[in-house]
């Protein structure tokens, strides 16, 4: 389908125009006055009657003597009087190549058409008001009647209309009659046809731009009809006003029933699921892309694409599928295998600071609820609405706004998405929600910066947001009491910050209570420069205060004036995993880019960790 | 609703109903313009014969014709086949006699019209079979030719079943048609959305076309979007975030 898509849209860059021209010309032809379009408004639709009298016509054999051979004589009638028309050479039609001698029938005589003769019998044929201006033989190409390829009399009459009656100079023959209606018509037969043949070369409609452009065509209307048909099987085709609730039968992953929900048939299943507070996973909003939203169905529908790319093939014969890909009307039963207790919830923004020149800190207060319980590393979902943007934040602080003099200003629409966000504190009884949000600034002009970013963080205080969690992926082993190594980079700290205040909160309330073991904490903290090292001061004082918990800031760009370490997180990692413990009672949580998800995957392993002890939250 | 999702909606459903129709448009158009259109009129099958009257051997003049038929019209001295050939019309009947001694030719017979068809033919097939084209003529032959039948139908066993219209009465090629034409014809009637009385000024054809062409401007517009304003769409696909924070 990509590569229908592609040909779809590059096809359509190159014949749009023609397309539209195509079809508003085909509108034009479909409504014209086709005496108009014909030329035919001035000209006579009289015959005259000639009565021939037969005793008076010279014998053909004369004439053919007399003139050139002849592949036939032939009568005719011009003006009234009686006329041989000898061919001489004929041509397959009429207005192809022929040659010809016009002999009077009774005297038998060569009648040669002159001006005055092609005027008269221009002036027989024409209705109009107008009278000749001027006449003129045309031997070459004539513009009003291109097929036309013999010597003929052009006579042009001065009425509204500028008609021009043409007359064949060997034969006599009325070619036709020409005006400005008829000079419109065939403007729209021009562009329809490409029939650009004044420039040069021959009339018609087999020119080689239009076969180019015909041929291109086929395309753009073959990929078009095969796009349909997938959306159409993909049921993308849906409405609203038709759509049908059906009641689908929905099972926990124990197989019990959770009773019977309505869902309509417009809407997928995963955002069906939402209106009645079940929410699965999805971090892509339903693209098809990140896999979450899984569910087994029964009936067993024909699975898409996306979950081809998902499931394996057993999987899709059990009725594996994505939520996000599938209607009501493809089922009936429905086990949710992964239901998070994440419902919508409106947020409010009660406080917004900058931590770093590229990162907010943002507080939110759910709006008329209590305070939600979750466990740290837990994310939101964010619905960002569609908005104007700008690309550098509104009251940027004055002393920040070096770091921004890079960026051009830039102000863009964006369309409705949702976006993902961690939170950066542990649940707390006061009802806060902190994240820390980087802005993503555009990597150049092309591309805008990244929306639900940007929305966020210019959020004025006290606006309400809706979003859906929180979402329980990534947390701590419950139960352990291994040294905890974090490894995060950039803004990939949220969720660590989260779970290193979560676990010196337990540790003093185990110190308080028993005396007992406390867990030790390794933070590895990989950024840029000093001024992105994130919460620096808070991590610093809390390796003071705590024995257990150690702090390892790196920079990958550091200045002269930085004593700590340099390089990325997962190289400082490297050089101490071996002095932290033993490699058995180690259990680390990662959290930053794929590139230093992949290193210290490869890390790890090459260590000998278990799989099980890794817990990683990737984000791009 | 932004421009881009008004479009890509409209544009969408409209071709829903008319996309079967736009793949016709463009077959049909597709096939009429490959092909040239001398080719498709049968020119190439048809010898254009140049045979000139030789006066030597008309011994029966035009006054001879005149008491023989004395009503005789437009009179037209010609070929046929090899031979010289009075061609008139008296009270709606239509004659061939031969200028050499006066015999009446027509109406042809059929070995005589596959005569006359083999002279024109360029091919090197054999007849397949003959047909009189009396009334009900095929919907191949044209109007413009009602008036000049009986005709007989000469059907060529070769390369796009060629058939030539020989007048019964003339002897003269009314009409010539193979395949390609006949399929022409049928592409042209598709192309106009023409299924029933061969007029182009049909009430389907239009509102065909008006819906064409606004979901052909949506079309458009997305293409405008997707090609030269990417920005727009960018915005979606950057920072597409997954659980961590961004």
């Amino acid at each position: 389908m990509p590569f229908i898509r592609k040909i779809h849209k590059w096809t359509s860059v190159f014949v749009g125009i023609q397309f539209l021209l195509w079809l508003a010309s085909g509108i034009f032809f479909n409504n014209m006055d086709h005496t108009k379009a014909g030329g035919h408004t001035y000209r006579s639709t009289q015959k005259q009657v000639v009565n021939v009298d037969s005793s008076r016509l010279v014998d053909f054999k004369e004439v053919l003597e007399k003139f050139k051979p002849s592949v036939s004589i032939t009568p005719t009638n011009i003006l009234g009087q009686p006329f041989y028309l000898l061919t001489h050479v004929k041509g397959l039609y009429r207005n192809f190549e022929n040659e010809y001698t016009l002999v009077d029938a009774y005297s038998g005589e060569k009648k040669v058409i002159d001006q005055s003769f092609a005027q008269q019998i221009a002036l027989k044929s024409y209705t109009g008001p107008g009278n000749i201006v001027s006449t003129e033989l045309i031997t070459g190409k004539i513009e009003d009647f291109a097929r036309q390829k013999n010597a003929t009399w052009q006579i042009n009459f001065s009425d509204n209309i500028y008609t021009s009656v043409y007359v064949e100079q060997g034969s006599g023959r009325l070619v036709g009659h020409s005006d400005e209606d008829k000079r419109f018509a065939d403007f729209f037969f021009m562009l329809h046809f490409m029939d650009y043949s004044f420039l040069g070369g021959e009339p018609g409609f087999n020119s080689l731009q239009i076969i180019i452009f015909a041929f291109v065509t086929l395309w753009l209307s073959l990929t078009g009809l095969i796009w349909t048909i997938d959306l159409g099987l993909r049921g993308q085709y849906r409405v609203k006003y038709f759509s049908k609730v059906q009641g689908v039968k929905l099972f926990d992953k124990n197989q019990k029933s959770m009773g019977t929900v309505k869902l309509s048939n417009h809407k997928n299943l995963l955002d069906g699921l939402i209106e009645h507070d079940i929410a699965l996973p999805s971090t892509c909003g339903g693209g098809g892309t990140c896999g979450r939203c899984k569910v087994m169905i029964s009936p067993v529908s024909t699975p898409t694409s996306a979950d081809q790319l998902h499931f394996t093939d057993k999987e899709l014969q059990q009725g594996f599928r994505l939520a996000c890909q599938h209607f009501s009307t493809d089922v009936e039963h429905m086990t949710l295998m992964d239901v998070t207790e994440a419902k919508k919830h409106a947020l409010v923004l009660s406080a917004s600071r900058f931590v770093s020149p590229f990162m907010k800190e943002l507080r939110f207060k759910v709006k008329d609820e209590p305070a939600l319980p979750y466990k740290a590393g837990a994310f939101m979902r964010f619905f960002i609405p569609a908005a104007k943007g700008v690309s550098i934040p509104l009251n940027l602080p004055e002393n920040l706004k070096p770091h921004w003099h890079h960026i051009d200003h830039l102000e863009y629409e964006h369309l409705a998405c949702t976006r993902s966000y961690s939170l950066a504190e542990p649940s707390t009884n006061n009802g806060e929600l902190v994240f820390t949000v980087k802005i993503q600034t555009a990597p150049d002009h092309k591309v805008i910066p990244g929306v639900g970013s940007s929305y966020l963080c210019n959020l004025s205080l006290g606006a309400s947001i809706d979003a859906i969690g929180p979402f329980e992926e990534f947390f701590a082993a419950p139960n352990s009491t291994k040294t905890m190594v974090m490894l995060g980079a950039g803004s990939g700290m949220a969720p660590l910050k989260a779970l290193i205040e979560e676990q010196i909160a337990i540790n003093e309330k185990n110190k308080n209570d028993a005396g007992g073991n406390n867990r030790p904490i390794h933070f590895f903290y990989g950024a840029r420069k000093e001024s992105d090292l994130l919460y620096a001061k808070e991590f610093y004082q809390l390796a003071l205060e705590h024995e257990y918990f150690h702090y390892y800031p790196t920079l990958s760009q550091a200045n002269d004036e930085w004593l700590g370490a340099t390089g990325y997180g997962q190289q400082l990692l490297e050089l101490n995993l071996d002095n932290l413990d033993s490699i058995d009672n180690l259990e680390f949580y990662l959290c930053g880019p794929q590139s230093m998800m992949t290193e210290t995957m490869s890390l790890l392993k090459e260590k000998g960790v278990q799989e099980s002890d890794i817990a990683f939250d990737v984000f791009s | 609703m932004s421009l881009l999702k008004t479009s890509r909606k409209y544009h969408k459903w409209l071709m829903l109903f008319l996309g079967v129709q736009f793949v016709i448009w463009s077959v049909t158009g597709a096939y009429m313009v490959f092909f040239d259109i001398d080719y498709i009129h049968g020119d190439s099958l048809i010898e254009n014969h140049q045979t000139k009257i030789d006066s030597n051997k008309i011994d029966f003049s035009l006054k001879q014709l005149l008491i023989r038929y004395p009503d005789a019209e437009k009179i037209e001295l010609g070929i046929f086949i090899n031979q010289e050939v009075y061609r008139f019309n008296q009270e709606d009947e239509k004659f061939l006699v031969t200028a050499s001694n006066g015999k009446q030719l027509s109406p042809l017979t059929e070995s005589e019209a596959i005569a006359a068809a083999k002279h024109l033919y360029t091919g090197s097939g054999e007849v397949r079979d003959t047909e009189l084209i009396t009334d009900n003529p095929p919907f191949e032959l044209s109007r413009r030719v009602y008036s000049s039948l009986p005709a007989w139908r000469i059907n060529f066993d070769n390369f796009g079943s060629p058939s030539l219209y020989i007048s019964i009465t003339s002897g003269k090629l009314l009409a010539k048609r193979h395949e390609f034409w006949r399929l022409f014809d049928w592409m042209f009637n598709f192309h106009m959305m023409d299924y029933s009385d061969g007029e182009i000024d049909n009430w389907l054809l239009f509102w065909f076309t008006l819906f064409s062409i606004v979901a052909a401007v949506m079309g458009l517009i997305l293409t405008y979007f997707r090609v030269f304003k990417k920005e727009t769409i960018a915005a979606v696909s950057q920072d597409n975030v997954q659980g961590g924070s961004v």
